[in-house]
């Protein structure tokens, strides 16, 4: 009886600091981006200036990463065409940047989309501690 | 009884005998309202009206059904035997009006016999042809499991031209009702209201025949459950060249990302091939695919594009917009049935957008776009 119970405690706690925590694969992500950028720390508002930016040499359509997200990154965005995009905000939406693929294929849709060329790998490190810092 | 007239005695006050029993008039104004209901749907009424019109002919199929049977199991005015007859009666009928003469007939006389006969005719027909429409167009009752879309079509031409054909039998008819009620001054719809008239010297003799309710109660009870159960158990086969197997998972999470996930029947093979080519620019955003996943997602887009299915959307959506190939929304089809919507409707909240099939058609993932499924939502403030 009691071992269960404490197990159950254990787990509970684990689990809560693990999504408060910074996820393990997020980190890599960061630490990935460090490497490539040269840099050891990322700035947040750095990361926010860029992400409420209008940019230009992007397709007309969408200037901005706000065209779609939204000014508020914890709450739900909306694509063009209508559907919603769950918040950017990793507290308002523990799954973000947590699968690098994920990560990679959309900052390659949309860095292109907005500026028309490739982030480097400094401005995608600002944006995700910008977005983890909500 | 034979010929003799039933005027009662010598006050002279016509008897007004039965002539048209319950089930006649309880039927004849049944049919007029389920035939005005269809009629005034199928012209007038938008997709959404589908259903109304699909129950109404229905309803005016069993009725004539039903009047059938009762034509030969009903009293005596109620019976085939009693008002169709001979095109040599016809003509004699016909010549004694031109006269000014001819005898009255309490039931139908020749030529309204002809007119009821050619009535039910038309509207049994209307109720075949609809229903080979329905299988054909709408993938939709008991013919869909074997009716292709271009049989569907013709079908529904020729509905539409019977439809136009009872109108003018309609027409003619009521004329002749209106012709009847001034030569023998009598008032033909209060007959039909409560069953009676006027029995009078020189009426033309009547075979009168005994009505056979229960007889004809269990036949049409048992008719109607047993095509009901055909029609049901036809119904639940699959529709002919329609979608049924679920999405592709990659495609359907790749490709609903942005926006719904758009059935790969909506495009022709070539409209699916251009827009692959293109993801780099992709109505206005990069929307590219690693190597691997666009040529999965292309190769099921060109095994499942409108070429491969036989629905209305298939059919019509492959005809595409030459300068916009792989918009649904600008082709001609698309345009044309939405053509009547307004603008906030598509900028309302629920909608946000021409491209969001899903807001009112509650089956467009699977590629059926049934009116029966249309929801518009409410809401149409932006």
């Amino acid at each position: 009886m009691r071992l269960p119970t404490i197990l159950l405690a254990v787990t509970l706690v684990a689990t809560a600091g693990l999504a408060l925590a910074a996820s393990p694969v997020r980190q890599a992500i960061l630490d990935g981006y460090a490497k490539e950028a040269g840099v050891a720390a990322f700035s947040a508002e750095r990361g926010k200036a860029f992400f409420e930016a209008s940019h230009a040499g992007g397709k007309p359509e969408t200037p901005s990463c706000t065209t779609c997200h939204g000014m508020d990154p914890r709450m739900p965005g909306r694509t063009r065409a209508g559907k919603a995009i769950e918040p950017m905000a990793v507290s308002a939406n523990p799954k973000r940047f947590t699968d690098s693929a994920f990560v990679e294929k959309w900052f390659k849709r949309n860095c292109d989309s907005v500026l028309g060329r490739p982030c480097s790998a400094a401005e995608k490190g600002d944006l995700i501690a910008y977005l983890s810092s909500l | 009884m034979a010929g003799a007239p039933r005027a009662q005695g010598s006050a002279g006050e016509p008897v007004r005998v039965p002539v048209w029993d319950g089930f006649v008039r309880l039927f004849h104004w049944s049919l007029v309202a389920t035939l005005a209901t269809a009629a005034a749907s199928g012209f007038f009424g938008d997709a959404t009206w589908v259903e109304v019109h699909l129950w109404s002919g229905i309803a005016a199929a069993a009725l004539v059904a039903l009047r059938v049977l009762w034509g030969f199991l009903g009293p005596t005015h109620a019976r085939f035997g009693d008002f169709l007859a001979g095109p040599k009666a016809m003509r004699a009928h016909l010549r004694g009006l031109l006269s000014g003469g001819g005898v009255r007939h309490r039931g139908h006389n020749p030529l309204g016999g002809a007119m009821v006969l050619a009535l039910l005719l038309v509207v049994a027909l209307l109720a075949a042809t609809g229903t080979i429409a329905l299988g054909g167009v709408l993938k939709s009752g008991p013919l869909a499991f074997a009716t292709s879309f271009a049989t569907g079509w013709e079908l529904r031409g020729l509905h539409r031209l019977l439809a136009f054909l009872l109108l003018g039998l309609i027409a003619l008819h009521l004329a002749g009702v209106l012709v009847e009620s001034r030569r023998s001054r009598e008032n033909l719809v209060l007959a039909l209201v409560d069953g009676r008239k006027e029995a009078r010297a020189g009426d033309h003799p009547p075979a009168p025949r005994r009505a056979r309710p229960v007889v004809a109660a269990l036949l049409g009870g048992g008719l109607l459950a047993v095509s009901a159960a055909a029609v049901w158990s036809f119904a639940a086969r699959p529709g002919l060249g329609v979608p049924s197997a679920p999405l592709d998972p990659t495609y359907a999470e790749e490709c609903s990302a942005c926006h719904v996930a758009y059935h790969p029947s909506l495009l022709p093979r070539a409209s699916w091939a251009t827009l692959m080519a293109g993801l780099d620019d992709h109505f206005g955003e990069n929307a590219s695919l690693d190597p691997e996943t666009a040529a999965a997602i292309a190769a099921y887009l060109q095994a499942n594009a409108a070429e491969a299915y036989d629905t209305k959307a298939a059919n019509r959506l492959r005809r595409v917009a030459a300068e916009r190939p792989f918009s649904i929304t600008a082709t001609p089809f698309w345009r044309r049935t939405h053509a009547g919507l307004p603008e906030a409707l598509f900028a309302s909240r629920p909608v946000g957008g021409r491209g969001n099939c899903e807001a009112c058609h509650g089956d467009a993932r699977s590629g059926r776009f049934d009116p029966t499924a249309i929801h518009v939502p409410e809401e149409t403030t932006p």
